[in-house]
């Protein structure tokens, strides 16, 4: 059972016919252009599979749930991600993770450290 | 002869080197559903929790300018500040006045 953000859907939305071409470009995040050039190019190379395969795809594939069409570019490039090497994308997380985890600590020093000056000065003044 | 070759690439060939690549394609990437759900949840933590993160550092930042250093006064700052400005004044007027009779020979 795959899940829903990582499987092939055909993108009707950006779609010249069927859908495929824009899907593959979803999928992989390939521009879609490359995709259709290069579907094209496929058909002089392998010929009539080349059709057979597509009918094929767009006739297997499911259309893409409209809820899953990503509000924004950042969060489709992260399925893209996730989609091509799960296990890097979690290590990016982790990074990001990481990275506040010491910003907070530079916060915190410089609140704790300010905090403690404050009182010495209180102290200084009674 | 020719034929039997032609045949055996189009019904032996291609289907295992297309069976090959699905497989591999299968067992590549295999995320669960849960796990997918964790990594969305995270992805969006990381975000949420960066955004407030600027915040704070902005408002850190205009209270105090250089507060990322460790050991820094604010008090010692805006003292520095305030004689380096005077300093910069001084200068300023003493440019000004080295420059005006540059001005006038031109």
């Amino acid at each position: 059972m795959r899940s829903p953000h990582t499987k092939f859907y055909l993108d009707k939305l950006n779609a010249k016919w069927s859908g495929v071409c824009a899907g593959i470009s979803d999928y992989t995040g390939i521009d879609v252009t490359v995709v259709r050039i290069g579907f094209v190019l496929s058909l002089f190379i392998i010929g009539p599979m080349a059709i057979f395969a597509y009918f094929l795809t767009s006739w297997l594939a499911p259309r893409k749930p409209i809820e899953l069409y990503a509000r924004n570019p950042e969060e489709q490039k992260f399925w893209q991600g996730v989609r091509a090497n799960p296990r890097r994308t979690a290590r990016d997380v982790r990074s990001r993770f990481r990275d506040l985890d010491r910003r907070l600590a530079d916060v915190e020093t410089y609140v704790t450290s300010s905090n403690n000056r404050l009182a010495n000065e209180i102290e200084q003044l009674r | 002869m020719e034929t039997v070759f032609v045949m055996a690439t189009l019904f032996i060939a291609f289907p295992i080197v297309l069976f090959h690549f699905i497989t591999k394609w299968r067992s590549a990437a295999t995320i669960t559903t849960e796990d997918e759900n964790l990594l969305d949840e995270l992805h969006d933590l990381a975000r949420r929790l960066d955004d407030r993160m600027v915040t704070i550092e902005r408002i850190i930042q205009a209270e105090n300018p250089g507060w990322r250093s460790v050991g820094q006064d604010p008090v010692e700052a805006v003292l520095e500040d305030r004689t380096s400005r005077g300093l910069r004044s001084d200068r300023v007027t003493e440019l000004g006045r080295g420059n005006r009779p540059v001005g006038r020979n031109r």
